[in-house]
């Protein structure tokens, strides 16, 4: 079970934070490119799925999964997006993320009078405690599965 | 608890307030002012806190209650360390300031600190005033979120 990367939208489609752990392969854009392209498609699939889908879904939380990984996406009640891609066996990944958003976003961006909510985030002590969270959790291994 | 959360918004909005006049306002100026509102509070909000309890002996009792009771009204936990000369000059220690705890901790953000710590630097010296001492309140920050506010009695 391995977490490869994780993407953090706000409501507007602005990439706030982006972070890394595992990543065999580079997707050959720049990171502006990359989030663009990464808003673009689950902004899509949003709108595909709540209109295709044969059961009435309210949840904030879809995934998507190919061979080789998985998408996860969270979104918060105030429209913020946290996208985790991880390999396919990992667990609890809804969980995870929901840690991730009120013991790491709101603790320290939110509180913290420095960090304007409609920019990237510069704050260190938000990425140190983002890594803390996701290398705790069980679905992290060091080595890729 | 939502109280608490009230208490830490107000206060970052009460401090961006006063810095938001840009180059017509000095960093000294605007320091005053959050100062001189929480020297008010601190005047008033000692009053209500102490109805209950008695004369204190002395004055290090009093520093013991700021450190104690007050720390804990306020701020949900206690002063770590207090330090005294018993010359009219206190230390006290607090290695987790609320206000700075969900800032950074490091050297991130230290030259936006004493905005931060102003307002209680203010209600130290007000609380103090009011129950008879008279003091100068000064607080310094070297590593998030640990800082340390220096109160020095005058007399005489």
């Amino acid at each position: 079970m391995t977490i490869y990367n994780l993407y953090l939208f706000d409501r507007d489609g602005q990439l706030l934070h982006y972070a890394e752990w595992t990543r065999n392969k580079q997707s050959g854009m720049t990171r502006e490119e990359e989030a663009k392209l990464m808003y673009g498609m689950i902004f899509s699939i949003k709108s595909f799925v709540t209109k295709v889908s044969p059961i009435d879904l309210r949840e904030g939380y879809l995934t998507y999964t190919t061979n080789k990984y998985r998408l996860n996406l969270y979104e918060t009640p105030s429209r913020f997006k946290f996208i985790l891609n991880t390999d396919v066996h990992a667990q609890g990944i809804k969980e995870l993320l929901h840690q991730i958003y009120t013991q790491v976003y709101v603790e320290y961006v939110v509180c913290n009078p420095l960090c304007q909510l409609n920019k990237p985030i510069e704050s260190e002590l938000f990425a140190a405690k983002l890594d803390e969270v996701v290398k705790q959790s069980p679905a992290y291994a060091s080595r890729p599965a | 608890m939502a109280e608490e959360a009230m208490f830490d918004f107000i206060h970052m909005e009460a401090v961006s307030y006063v810095f938001q006049g840009g180059e017509k306002i000095s960093e000294d100026e605007a320091i005053s002012k959050l100062e001189h509102m929480g020297f008010a509070t601190g005047y008033r909000l000692v009053e209500r806190l102490t109805r209950e309890s008695g004369r204190y002996k002395d004055e290090l009792d009093i520093m013991k209650y700021i450190c104690k009771d007050l720390w804990v009204t306020v701020y949900k936990k206690q002063i770590d360390n207090l330090r005294t000369n018993h010359q009219g000059v206190y230390v006290l220690h607090d290695n987790r300031f609320r206000f700075l705890s969900h800032m950074a901790a490091g050297k991130q953000y230290l030259q936006y600190a004493p905005r931060y710590l102003a307002f209680t630097c203010g209600l130290v010296r007000g609380c103090l005033a009011n129950l008879g001492v008279t003091c100068v309140v000064t607080a310094e920050v070297t590593q998030l979120p640990a800082c340390k506010f220096q109160i020095q009695v005058q007399r005489g």
